[in-house]
């Protein structure tokens, strides 16, 4: 074949592995495209229906405590606070924004206010017996169903709960200004609670955080020393493999038999309480182990053996070589495995509510051992209500939550890049 | 536990056949001690016997007798795979990371054995120190690179006597007018041939008795390799040095005594000039004239 | 130590092989030339054949041009190969043989130029019978050594050692003989010194032959057998 003929062919065949690329790589933009545009579509449906969990309906009204119609002639005493009647001055400063309402129509404008309005009206009295018979300028939540009609109006989904009636003197009071749309402080200073309007992730966040700190606490150091003995100290014999074994096949076991697992051992054998982040924080901190042996041993594993020979070479001894050679440039790695494994185990739901984190709290916790539920749970739970207010509410804690998740992630990012030197 | 070093990687023998190209082949019987030229000295630093060490099954080094004179400089050099850096390692136990290496024979420094069970490694590496083929600084300061083995033997108990330490080893591996206004950098940035040095510098930094040096040169330039091998000129004086090399050349040009290794036999030791003049082997003459690979 | 031929073959280089084989090859070229012209003069001056002298010396300078070519081969091979052992030794060798190659090509010169003035001034009276032994003698010992040099052979190589003590003992009656006939008759001086100086020089050709054979015993067994008793070297040898 002569060198022409060849270079022809090989033009030929040029082309079509030219082809062959550019197929290939449009095959990857298109497998990334897609990926995207389901990333963008899970975020874009979060996002259009969180958003207004962000956002509290309040009706500001001007509130006297008339001791007449309040049937209390003194705040001060006891008995008669706790008979008196605190919807009144909310009736009566409803009637003062909406005149047109007759006495018959007191149910439909009480229901603009949130059933909490009155305690609110309690509270403030109580703390300050000395408003009775004068005027304090309140702000109120309104109504769930009041809520939704400013908030989703003209969206199909949500069922307009309130009548002609009703729908107009809310009109009215937007356009006056007295009812008002603003920034949801209430969503990250309360815990759980019946009413939407009042409820938070408060409780649900340092719930989250009181068994995070259980399970890292527990978790990276026996991880990392675990890590460490298997691949540094263990002898190399059939029961390290099976040790090794069962780790790689930990990590592969469905969470929720960690959950039974918790149940069986910690509550049932142990007697610990139910529903409390320390717990919780066990649970997880099994579930955790093996992701951050594996990544460990991994990181170990790559720190480079001219390392070690080098350290050997001037006598260090072999837990002087661990501690002050290996480990160093192994850290960045565990740290990073460390905190994925943290992540997920923030993200998880399944064991725990075979432990019963999932019941229904109010308060925020304040210690380990007190009730709690954590950020997933309470979108398990949110997202399962029927009331339409929720739904908001969970995708709110959702965004909540990947906050949470993505800071965690940039956190491992930023440790690595910190951390890791060349050698 | 990490089983594969990269010692295995290097010298386990790969395959039993010699690969001769010109003259005859040798069976094991005809070389296993019968280490032809001066294989002993009137004064041995290291007294070996009939060395023998076996990777699980397979036998690395096949009975070899040798001994190392004071402040000598004996290289080995051999065909891949002949053993001469496993047999080098065994001189400051280096092999004992490897599970599956056994060392037999007797191993004596100034007369005691290197592999009694009572002998404490650490001591025995600060006495017979190593430089290793890739420059490996710690990625540490070049100060803390040189401090690191008289810190961990406690050699310093001031600050100024650890400094004294740093700039008599790293003068001694002339590496102190180049890095002496840096000696907080990091040791990883400097050339490979001042790494190099560096390792030196940090190895002679515990005053050991004996340098092994495992193809110092073989990941630098010509240049770097000349410094190091003017080093090792030096260091002569005041050290023991046994050099593991690729480069017959090299071996010709630093060393007062060469021993050529072949599939774990020790072939031949003799005075450097006499090997690469009149080898008295017909397996060293084939490999130092580049007959066989 | 192998006596076969290919000592120096079997290299992984190729072109290594065949460098070392050339510089052999040359050598030998160089050796059998200066041989021939040795054996021409010695002709030359006993038939008394000034042309043929004449030839002689004007080949002296292709004698010269190889040694040049030789010595420039031996550099090129140390400079990029760098040898070790025995190809070392080959090349040091034929570096120091080739000067003992010319030496004798001069020699042969001088034996030619002694040749040319006696076939002008008339034959000497006596020394011819020596000289055509003398002469038989030397240039067998340049072809053996040559030989020896071939083959690696260093038993031959030996002999050749030993025979250059005869060749000095037979140099040493010739003269006594000349020297006597000069007594007896000085009008024949002249003439008999020529033929004492190609003695000589034939005698010289001899210890050059002796000095290759001493390199071959080098390169086969690595000692230097010069400025030795022959004992060591018959130790050498016999090693």
């Amino acid at each position: 074949m002569s060198n022409h003929e060849q270079a022809a062919l090989v033009r030929q065949s040029l082309k079509r592995r030219y082809r062959k690329e550019r197929r290939f790589r449009f095959y990857g933009i298109l497998a990334i495209a897609i990926a995207l545009a389901a990333l963008v579509t899970l975020f874009a449906d979060i996002i259009g229906k969180g958003y207004t969990g962000f956002i509290k309906t309040t009706m500001t009204l001007e509130v006297r405590f008339d001791p007449k119609t309040m049937y209390l002639e003194d705040a001060t005493d006891k008995d008669a606070f706790s008979m008196a009647d605190f919807k009144a001055p909310l009736l009566a400063a409803l009637h003062d924004v909406v005149p047109e309402a007759g006495d018959s129509d007191d149910r439909d404008l009480g229901h603009l206010l949130s059933s909490y309005a009155a305690n609110k009206v309690r509270d403030t009295l109580e703390a300050d017996p000395s408003l009775l018979g004068k005027t304090q300028t309140m702000t109120f939540l309104v109504s769930d169903d009041v809520s939704v009609y400013v908030k989703h109006a003209d969206d199909p989904n949500y069922s307009i709960q309130l009548s002609e009636k009703q729908q107009g003197w809310v009109d009215q009071l937007q356009e006056r200004g007295i009812i008002q749309n603003s920034f949801n402080d209430v969503f990250f200073q309360n815990g759980d609670s019946r009413d939407p309007g009042h409820a938070g992730v408060l409780g649900a966040i340092v719930g989250s955080v009181l068994t995070m700190v259980v399970t890292l606490l527990l978790s990276f150091p026996i991880g990392v020393a675990a890590a460490i003995y298997l691949e540094e100290f263990a002898p190399q014999n059939k029961f390290t493999d099976f040790i090794e074994v069962n780790i790689n096949n930990l990590a592969a076991v469905p969470s929720i038999i960690f959950g039974l697992l918790g149940l069986a051992v910690f509550i049932n054998l142990f007697g610990l309480p139910r529903s409390v982040p320390l717990v919780g924080g066990l649970v997880l901190t099994l579930m955790t182990l093996p992701t951050i042996i594996i990544s460990s041993r991994a990181a170990i594993k790559s720190v480079p053996p001219s390392i070690r020979e080098a350290a050997e070479g001037i006598g260090a001894s072999k837990m002087q070589v661990v501690l002050h050679h290996v480990l160093p440039l192994a850290l960045p790695g565990m740290l990073t495995g460390s905190i994925i494994g943290m992540a997920q185990a923030l993200g998880e739901t399944a064991p725990l509510l075979l432990i019963g984190m999932v019941a229904f709290i109010v308060d925020v916790p304040s210690g380990f051992v007190d009730a709690a539920t954590v950020l997933p749970v309470q979108i398990f739970l949110w997202a399962g209500s029927p009331e339409l207010a929720f739904i908001e509410r969970a995708s709110a804690a959702i965004m909540v939550l990947l906050t949470f998740l993505i800071g965690m992630n940039a956190l491992a990012i930023w440790l690595r890049r910190r951390l890791e030197r060349r050698w | 536990m990490n089983t594969m070093n990269s010692a295995i990687d290097q010298d386990v023998p790969v395959k039993d056949e010699p690969e001769t190209r010109g003259g005859a082949t040798f069976n094991d019987a005809e070389l296993e001690g019968r280490t032809v030229g001066k294989p002993f000295a009137d004064d041995p630093k290291f007294t070996l016997r009939d060395v023998e060490v076996f990777y699980g099954d397979a036998r690395a080094i096949k009975g070899i007798s040798l001994d190392i004179a004071k402040n000598e400089v004996i290289a080995f050099i051999g065909p891949s795979g002949c053993g001469k850096s496993t047999f080098l390692r065994c001189l400051n136990r280096m092999n004992d990371s490897i599970d599956i290496c056994r060392v037999k024979g007797q191993l004596q420094l100034d007369g005691e054995d290197i592999y009694d069970a009572k002998r404490d490694v650490v001591e025995l590496r600060a006495r017979v120190g190593m430089v290793f083929q890739k420059p490996n600084p710690f990625p540490k300061s070049i100060y803390d690179n040189v401090a690191y083995g008289p810190r961990i033997h406690g050699l310093a108990n001031r600050k100024s006597d650890l400094d004294d330490i740093v700039e008599r080893s790293l003068r001694g591996a002339g590496l102190w007018n180049e890095v002496k206004d840096r000696l907080d950098s990091p040791g990883t940035g400097l050339s490979g041939g001042q790494q190099q040095r560096l390792c030196i510098a940090r190895a002679i930094a515990v005053s050991p008795e004996v340098v092994l040096m495992d193809e110092p040169c073989s990941a630098l330039d010509p240049i770097a390799t000349a410094r190091i091998e003017e080093l090792i000129a030096e260091l002569s004086q005041s050290y023991t040095i046994i050099i593991v090399t690729h480069s017959m050349q090299q071996a010709a040009r630093v060393s007062d005594r060469t021993a050529y290794f072949h599939l774990g036999h020790l072939v031949e030791v003799n005075e450097t000039n006499k090997v690469f003049t009149a080898p008295q082997h017909e397996l060293t003459e084939s490999y130092i004239t580049g007959r066989f690979g | 130590m192998k006596n076969d031929e290919d000592v120096y073959g079997d290299h992984i280089s190729h072109q290594f092989n065949e460098d070392l084989a050339g510089l052999k090859e040359d050598f030998l070229r160089m050796g059998g030339m200066v041989e021939q012209q040795v054996v021409d003069a010695i002709d030359a001056l006993i038939e008394g054949d000034g042309h043929r002298a004449d030839e002689i010396r004007a080949r002296d300078k292709q004698v010269d041009q190889l040694e040049l070519e030789i010595d420039e081969e031996a550099t090129r091979i140390i400079a990029r190969r760098q040898p070790a052992a025995r190809d070392l030794r080959l090349v040091l060798s034929v570096i120091k043989m080739v000067a003992d190659l010319e030496r004798i090509g001069d020699e042969a010169k001088k034996i030619a130029k002694f040749a040319l003035s006696l076939s002008e001034e008339g034959k000497a009276p006596r020394g011819y019978v020596e000289t055509r032994h003398i002469g038989n003698h030397v240039s067998q010992m340049l072809r053996d050594s040559l030989d020896a040099f071939a083959r690696l052979d260093s038993e031959l190589a030996l002999r050749i050692m030993k025979e250059d003590k005869r060749v000095d003992e037979e140099y040493q009656a010739a003269t006594r003989t000349l020297v006597t006939f000069m007594m007896e008759d000085p009008r024949n001086i002249t003439r008999c010194m020529s033929v004492m100086w190609v003695l000589r020089a034939l005698e010289r050709v001899g210890d050059h032959s002796c000095n290759i054979a001493e390199h071959v015993i080098f390169m086969a067994k690595g000692e230097d057998v010069r400025h030795t008793p022959m004992e060591e070297a018959e130790k050498v040898v016999s090693n």
